[in-house]
């Protein structure tokens, strides 16, 4: 379970986070909802210790990260498809990974073969598509059997069989009972698959609630959201002037 | 599902900066470079003195070593910058997220790796001059004199060369940068000081210029400048105008060139966010 509590976070003047409070429980799949440059990717990265939070905590289990025993265990985090070495296999890469917990390399060929990695894995990543670098961040989150699931645009650059594969897997995830926070500009793909959403813009909750709730209006998901985010979007096509800065 | 086992401990994160290490091309390509080197030149320095009247095979032993040294270097950037260039600190730091332990286990590795390298680079220059020798029917005696501190320093220097370029590498981040950096202060400083100040007249070492005082103990505290020392034996080299530090002393300035750009990095890390 992720808790996040009045998150902030400050690059100088810019406020990137700003008092940001949501939770995403086990047993669902909460959709995390933004315009580029929201702040959806910096929370991620506050949650798992690489960014220090200007002010506010984030916790998993009530933990915050960098205290987790076995963070791997604990979290499972596909940040960035391009957080890899691309001189190194897929298959050295996990191995690399599972080595800081111990972890054999019987699961690391299991994930593999979860992510429909085995025939490339011993390709080296920098020669791997846009899909199959995002099915080898889904093998690096999966590694550790965790508890809760962190995934930044997990879909992105996926083919549309991999897309259902995603859709599956995060709902069979929260099915067993672990917490999946799940972030996407594919407002349809997340109505598709997450139980919940939270949505922010310029770093502030915009609505947190159960798909369906009413506190999200009338109308499609889509619909929500760019009512939600429309005074919150930096970029918008067709806008007049104004829009743009 | 839930947390268990005792995580990211300090051997586990070496096992996984090995596999990180061995598992680039540009590893072993750059510890290739370093015996090929290693080898090339000392025969070719080898074959070109041999027919002087006086000459000594051993003599030529470290004659490579001025390039040899970018084996190292280059081992030992490409490992402290190799995350950083890419993204892949991300997955790094989010299994180790106390972080220092990924700089210690970086030394490590790197310095498991680069010893047997250098080893194999001593070896190499043995062999390389074999052929002049037995040309000349002389014999290669490895045991005697100053040879086996040679032997010895040139493995602790090509080693600790790696880990000045870990350390550098892991501080600047960027590969060129870096690469810059520790090729400037080991190959071309030296070069450039000793060229700006030309002897002016006095060629011996009682008219020393306080200008070149200067410079000796400048090249002398410069990496491959105290690296050399433990390679040369100190009765044969006395440098005009520098400190007298030793074979000991030599070494703990090449050490004290890897482990404070390690420090400053292992404090950046731990201070700032990593993005």
């Amino acid at each position: 379970m992720i808790q996040v509590r009045a998150l902030t976070k400050r690059y100088g003047p810019h406020t990137a986070v700003d008092g940001l409070t949501f939770t995403a429980p086990p047993g669902a799949v909460t959709g995390f909802l933004g315009p580029n440059g929201a702040g959806k990717s910096t929370t991620m990265r506050m949650i798992v210790g690489l960014e220090r939070p200007t002010s506010g905590t984030a916790t998993v289990d009530g933990v915050r990260y960098a205290d987790l025993g076995a963070p791997l265990h604990s979290v499972g985090t596909m940040l960035d498809a391009r957080s890899v070495h691309p001189g190194r296999s897929a298959f050295r890469h996990l191995m690399a990974m599972a080595r800081t917990h111990g972890i054999p390399r019987s699961r690391v060929e299991e994930v593999i073969g979860l992510t429909g990695l085995e025939s490339v894995a011993g390709r080296r990543t920098g020669t791997f598509s846009l899909g199959m670098g995002q099915r080898l961040g889904i093998a690096g989150a999966l590694l550790g059997d965790p508890g809760t699931l962190i995934l930044d645009e997990p879909v992105n650059g996926l083919d549309p069989d991999g897309v259902l594969w995603v859709r599956h897997l995060v709902k069979e995830l929260a099915a067993e009972g672990r917490a999946v926070l799940l972030s996407s500009h594919l407002v349809h793909e997340l109505a598709l698959c997450a139980d919940r959403v939270v949505v922010i813009g310029k770093g502030r909750l915009l609505a947190d609630a159960a798909l369906g709730d009413p506190a999200l209006g009338a109308g499609s998901l889509e619909d929500a959201y760019l009512r939600l985010t429309a005074g919150s979007v930096e970029y918008r096509a067709g806008a007049a002037g104004g829009g743009a800065r | 599902m839930s947390a268990r086992g005792r995580g990211a401990t300090l051997p586990r994160v070496v096992a996984a900066e090995w596999t990180k290490l061995t598992s680039l091309r540009s590893t072993w390509w750059a510890a290739l470079a370093s015996v090929a080197v290693s080898a090339a030149l000392t025969y070719l320095s080898a074959n070109a003195s041999s027919g002087d009247p006086g000459y000594d095979p051993l003599g030529d032993l470290t004659a490579g070593l001025l390039l040899t040294q970018l084996g190292p270097l280059v081992l030992g950037v490409l490992a402290g910058t190799g995350e950083f260039s890419t993204g892949g600190f991300r997955t790094t730091f989010v299994a180790v997220p106390r972080r220092w332990p990924v700089l210690a286990a970086q030394a490590a590795a790197v310095a498991g790796f680069a010893l047997p390298v250098a080893v194999a680079s001593v070896v190499a220059a043995v062999l390389a001059v074999l052929p002049a020798a037995s040309s000349r029917d002389l014999p290669v005696n490895l045991t005697e004199g100053s040879t086996p501190q040679e032997l010895a320093g040139t493995v602790l220097f090509l080693t600790g060369l790696s880990l000045f370029g870990l350390a550098v590498g892991a501080l600047v981040r960027r590969a060129v940068p870096a690469l810059v950096t520790v090729i400037g202060l080991t190959l071309v400083l030296p070069v450039v000081l000793t060229l700006a100040v030309e002897p002016t007249g006095t060629t011996f070492a009682e008219g020393v210029t306080p200008q070149e005082a200067a410079v000796n103990t400048i090249t002398t505290l410069l990496p491959s400048g105290a690296g050399g020392l433990l390679v040369t034996p100190s009765d044969a080299l006395t440098v005009p105008g520098a400190p007298d530090l030793g074979a000991v002393g030599g070494g703990l300035v090449l050490a004290a060139w890897a482990l404070v750009p390690l420090v400053a990095a292992a404090l950046r890390l731990r201070l700032k966010d990593v993005k």
